[in-house]
């Protein structure tokens, strides 16, 4: 007689982690089986050298939304915020480069020595970016309605966004239509003149996505971090202990509450009779009955793998195959035995805490893309690299340091095979920081290359996209993953969606988890 | 009258949408002038003997989208409009393979199975998906856009009638509408079809005067826009006026003038006279005065705006926006003077397939790769041509046994990188474009008696055309509906009293629809109305 659970959640990342959070806090037991060893999904940190830790995958947090830190009570669970004063240090190969800082003055400061202009338009920009941001964080934290037949609640907060939209008045209203649909590049040209303070406020349209920044709705991606993060080229937001320390938090958040989570147990089939999901089957055999069965995995691994299509219409198979998620990310991880010197920066440590940012212009982001529409990784990257160890010592021995850097454009659809590649992209990416950073090679004790591949077969992220599906006009709200199917539930009955592959999606902020929850402890509680 | 110097409405433009605003303004009752730049009407859609005896469509080259309900009104087949059926498209293809789609649904569906036959069942359901589409947004083609920021209870039930159209549509025609709202031309098509030059060549009509590639999101729009063709109720039918483009121009005119407009060509604007916020008439290059009591632009908003009227006349926020307004033109026109019919390889000889469109787009490949070039300010090496050979189905267009080949190209970038400019490179673009065909029709090169080559700078000079953008402003989504052309002014009217906006730069954008200068005209009267 195998076990029956009420609540079963597969896949223990920072979205299950936080739905397993609120059903528990509801009073139900829900049981979370993740297929690795530790929970955390892309929010892991290894020791991947001896004495050596990093955030394997994700390196920033989120920003997680503050109401779910409350609510879980992550700080009292261990997690510590470690927000660096330099937010973005930007470098340019004429041996330049550009500090912002979280303080938006002391960024517009900065920004003068480049153009007055610019810096006079910058707290605009923040300004606008904050109170436009405003209204859609409000849309995000809400579950997008139900287009066919909207429900009184459905109303009410298309009605509260509506008013909310309202509020900001005839000019801001426009801002937003207009921006929506917009290249990223087109809205970063409007406010400044530099080049690399363009493409570095460019870039956040563009990071994770199969976009560049003159594809039309990318500025809409940079709105949705901004929603977040109103800081016009993005904060820093680190964890000590690394990404792994926010989904330790979580878990234990979530065990206090009442939450079981199993490790190692790898989910291979969901169970469905007569229509409604029934329980799970794991690799062991073993098979577990539960009412509800809630999936942190992405929605083509949820419906199309762990569930028999037969039990979906041809109509919803056919169209969640359409559902695009080609990743471009790839992870390179350092293990150094010293601190680079950024030639440009002539030892200012205190500006390689924040993030770093290569890609100095609108044009090279481009191009970078341009080579992975052809299948190619990019051979002069975008890079987004940490430097984690000086924020947070105890990831390193003793003087040395451990250096996190995302990788774009890595098309996961490659002209040939990522295994005969991979070298060549972890050289390329050293390449490109050793233009900045000369000494960089004969600092590296070893690195950690993780692409698009890997992130598909050791962390389950379907055609390796980090946010479990590309972010994009037609991918959002209302129709993340599918029209008709924004609201967690899927085609079959009491099987449920957590994950990043629903609205809101987007980075380690937990909103798509704590969105699912309130939706399905109103179906549970019915 | 003629000779008095006040009129009711002058119209600046003598371009289709000008002539059409005029002629309904004037079937109102009120006394029209319009005023023409150039020495011949039409704007963009003109004809013009460049070669003895051959007869260019020298921009504009094919119709389609022009209003049934302005043919009926203004009753243009009796002033002479005639629209000949342009029979399919031939796409040659690299491998010596070709793709020829025809109005001949069996016809068609075979040929699409001998490349893959599940394509040539989906292209039906396509077709089908497209059509429901377009009924959807069809009506809105017809309507002033609304301003969604007023609570004006006439402005919100426009705004209800979108949403009742919307929840109306099934959820399958839902799901279809939201993703060509928002995907690229090739992302929804990769959903349809397996066959690239199918893609490729279907895609094309989604980066038509815009500056985006057939992968840019926002494209799949400007498909639906150029799908919604209608010649005589035949749905998606494209074809030439007999006599060349400027022929419906020249209709137009005839049915405006027999409602008493007064045309001027070779009238240049200097000014738009401007006292106390209020329009009162225009000064032209020779210096004349001219009064009316509305004035109405065809012309794009940065000539309205930034060259007609002082900038002291206009709120600095609305400048903003109309200096922001992206032209950005990225295609450029050649035309040939023929001595005999383009040979192509893979299809030899004289026949039906020459009589169609004929599509240089053998891949979804080459067309991103034409756009790469183009981002970055070359015109593209090797660029997407769509032509024509009117001479076939009108003689009228070229001497006996000689021919006219009309060629649409993109990409042309107006802003080519710093050293380039297009005086130098204008030849070499002409070459480029003679290159290009003759890979897939090698005898072209013998057979051309003498060719014309119009570049986005030229578009800007000669016609006016900021930029060089054929639609007066880019049709990307930020700058459609009530966001064209500038948030806060798509219902054609202005900032100054009296002015009026009715050209390709105001909703429901460009190509020859007529729609803009009617639905202009229309606000001008309801206006006037209240006034009185």
């Amino acid at each position: 007689m195998p076990a029956q659970r009420d609540v079963v959640i597969i896949g223990g990342g920072h979205n299950g982690l936080v739905t397993a959070f609120f059903l528990a806090k509801a009073g139900f037991k829900p049981l979370v089986l993740e297929r690795s060893a530790q929970v955390g999904g892309a929010a892991v940190t290894d020791e991947f050298h001896p004495g050596f830790r990093c955030s394997t995958l994700a390196h920033s947090a989120g920003p997680i939304r503050p109401d779910i830190v409350r609510d879980m009570q992550l700080e009292k669970h261990g997690l510590k915020l470690i927000t660096p004063e330099v937010a973005v240090t930007a470098l340019s190969p004429d041996g330049r480069a550009l500090r912002l800082y979280q303080d938006a003055n002391k960024s517009a400061q900065e920004i003068a020595a480049w153009s007055q202009k610019d810096a006079a338009k910058y707290s605009g920009f923040q300004q606008s970016l904050t109170k436009i941001s405003k209204v859609i964080a409000e849309a995000l934290a809400t579950p997008p309605p139900d287009i066919d037949h909207p429900s009184s609640g459905d109303l009410w907060s298309m009605l509260k966004t509506g008013r909310a939209i309202r509020n900001l008045g005839k000019k801001d209203m426009f801002r937003l239509l207009r921006w929506g649909p917009m290249a990223v590049a087109d809205l970063a040209a409007e406010y400044f003149e530099t080049e690399l303070v363009r493409a570095v406020v460019a870039a956040r349209g563009v990071f994770g996505t199969f976009l560049g920044p003159w594809s039309a709705g990318s500025a809409l991606v940079l709105l949705i971090r901004a929603a977040g993060d109103p800081h016009p080229a993005g904060s820093a937001h680190f964890v000590a202990g690394g990404a792994g320390a926010i989904t330790q938090a979580m878990a234990s958040a979530a065990k206090a509450a009442g939450a079981e989570i199993r490790t190692s147990a790898e989910v291979i089939e969901i169970r469905v009779q007569n229509g409604a999901a029934t329980g799970v089957l794991l690799s062991t055999g073993e098979e577990i009955h539960a009412k509800a069965v809630i999936s942190n995995a992405d929605p083509k691994r949820t419906l199309l793998k762990l569930t028999d299509p037969m039990h979906l219409s041809p109509d919803f198979v056919q169209k969640l195959q359409h559902y695009r998620g080609n990743g471009t990310v790839a992870k390179v991880n350092l293990a150094l035995s010293g601190l680079p010197k950024f030639v440009a920066l002539n030892g200012d440590g205190a500006a390689l805490k924040g993030r770093i940012h290569i890609g100095h212009e609108i044009d090279y982001l481009e191009r970078a893309f341009d080579e992975s529409k052809y299948g190619n990784f990019s051979r002069q990257p975008y890079l987004e690299a940490t430097i984690p160890s000086l924020t947070d010592p105890a990831l390193a021995p003793e003087g040395k340091h451990v250096m996190s850097i995302y990788m774009q454009y890595a098309p996961y659809k490659l002209k040939g095979d990522w295994e005969d590649q991979r070298k060549a992209l972890g050289q390329t990416v050293v390449q490109t920081l050793a233009q900045y950073a000369p000494n960089l090679p004969e600092l590296i004790l070893t690195h950690q290359i993780i692409t698009p591949r890997d992130l598909e077969d050791k962390y389950g992220l379907t055609g390796g996209q980090i946010f479990h599906g590309d972010l994009a006009l037609d991918q959002f709200f209302t129709m993340r993953p599918l029209l008709d199917w924004a609201r967690y539930k899927t085609p079959i009955e009491s099987l449920y969606l957590c994950g990043s592959g629903t609205h809101p999606g987007a980075g380690l902020t937990g909103g798509s988890g704590a969105n699912a929850a309130r939706e399905i402890l109103n179906d549970l509680k019915r | 009258m003629a000779g008095s110097n006040t009129y009711d409405v002058i119209v600046i433009g003598g371009g289709h949408n000008g002539l059409v605003n005029a002629a309904y303004l004037a079937r109102a009752g009120k006394k029209v002038l319009v005023l023409e730049r150039r020495h011949v009407l039409g704007g963009a859609a003109c004809t013009e003997e460049i070669v003895p005896g051959f007869k260019f469509s020298v921009c504009s080259y094919v119709v389609s989208l022009l209003r049934p309900e302005i043919i009926r009104d203004l009753d243009l087949p009796r002033h002479g409009l005639e629209i000949l059926p342009l029979d399919g498209t031939f796409t040659p293809m690299t491998t010596g393979d070709y793709l020829w789609r025809v109005n001949d649904h069996g016809k068609t569906h075979r040929e699409i199975a001998r490349h893959s036959r599940v394509d040539a069942e989906a292209y039906d359901e396509f077709g089908k998906a497209m059509q429901a589409m377009c009924r959807f947004v069809k009506p809105i083609l017809s309507m002033v856009p609304p301003d969604p920021t007023t609570l004006n209870p006439r402005e919100l039930m426009k705004l209800v009638f979108l949403g009742k159209r919307f929840q109306g549509m099934s959820s399958y025609d839902k799901y279809n509408q939201v993703q060509l709202m928002t995907m690229s031309a090739v992302d929804f098509l990769d959903q349809w079809f397996e066959t690239d030059v199918l893609k490729a060549t279907m895609s094309a009509s989604g980066i038509i005067g815009t500056f985006l590639g057939v992968r840019s999101p926002g494209t799949a729009y400007v498909l639906l826009h150029h799908y919604m063709g209608e010649i005589d109720g035949a749905f998606r039918a494209w074809g030439f006026a007999r006599g060349g483009t400027g022929a419906i121009s020249n209709a137009i005119a005839d049915a405006a003038r027999e409602a008493g407009v007064e045309i001027r060509t070779q009238s240049a604007i200097a000014q738009i006279i401007v006292k106390d916020g209020k329009a009162k008439g225009v000064v032209l290059a020779n210096g004349d005065e001219i009064y009316a009591n509305v004035i109405s632009s065809s012309v794009d908003p940065r000539l309205t705006f930034t060259k007609f009227i002082e900038a002291q006349h206009l709120p600095g926020d609305f400048l903003e926006e109309v200096n922001r307004y992206k032209f950005r033109g990225s295609s450029g026109k050649v035309n040939m003077a023929l001595d005999a019919l383009p040979n192509f390889k893979c299809m030899p000889g004289p026949g039906a397939h020459l009589r169609g469109a004929i599509s240089i787009s053998p891949a979804v490949e080459y067309m991103e790769k034409a756009y790469d070039d183009a981002k970055y300010g070359n015109f593209s090496r090797r660029p997407y041509i769509d032509m024509v050979i009117p001479s076939l189905t009108d003689p009228s267009v070229a001497p006996p046994g000689k021919h006219v080949l009309s060629c649409f190209v993109q990409y042309a970038p107006y802003k080519l990188r710093p050293g380039l400019s297009w005086d130098t490179e204008k030849e070499a673009f002409g070459n480029t474009v003679v290159d290009t065909i003759s890979e897939y029709a090698p005898n072209l090169k013998d057979i051309i008696i003498e060719k014309q080559v119009v570049t986005p700078l030229d578009l800007e000079r000669e016609w006016g055309l900021s930029e060089g953008n054929i639609f007066q402003g880019e049709l990307s989504l930020e700058q459609l509906f009530f966001l064209r052309p500038v948030p806060g002014w798509a219902q054609y009217r202005t900032p100054v009293k009296n002015l009026y906006m009715c050209g390709s730069c105001t909703h429901p954008g460009g190509g020859i629809m007529g729609a803009n200068g009617r639905l202009a005209a229309l606000e001008i009267l309801k206006d006037s109305k209240g006034a009185a």
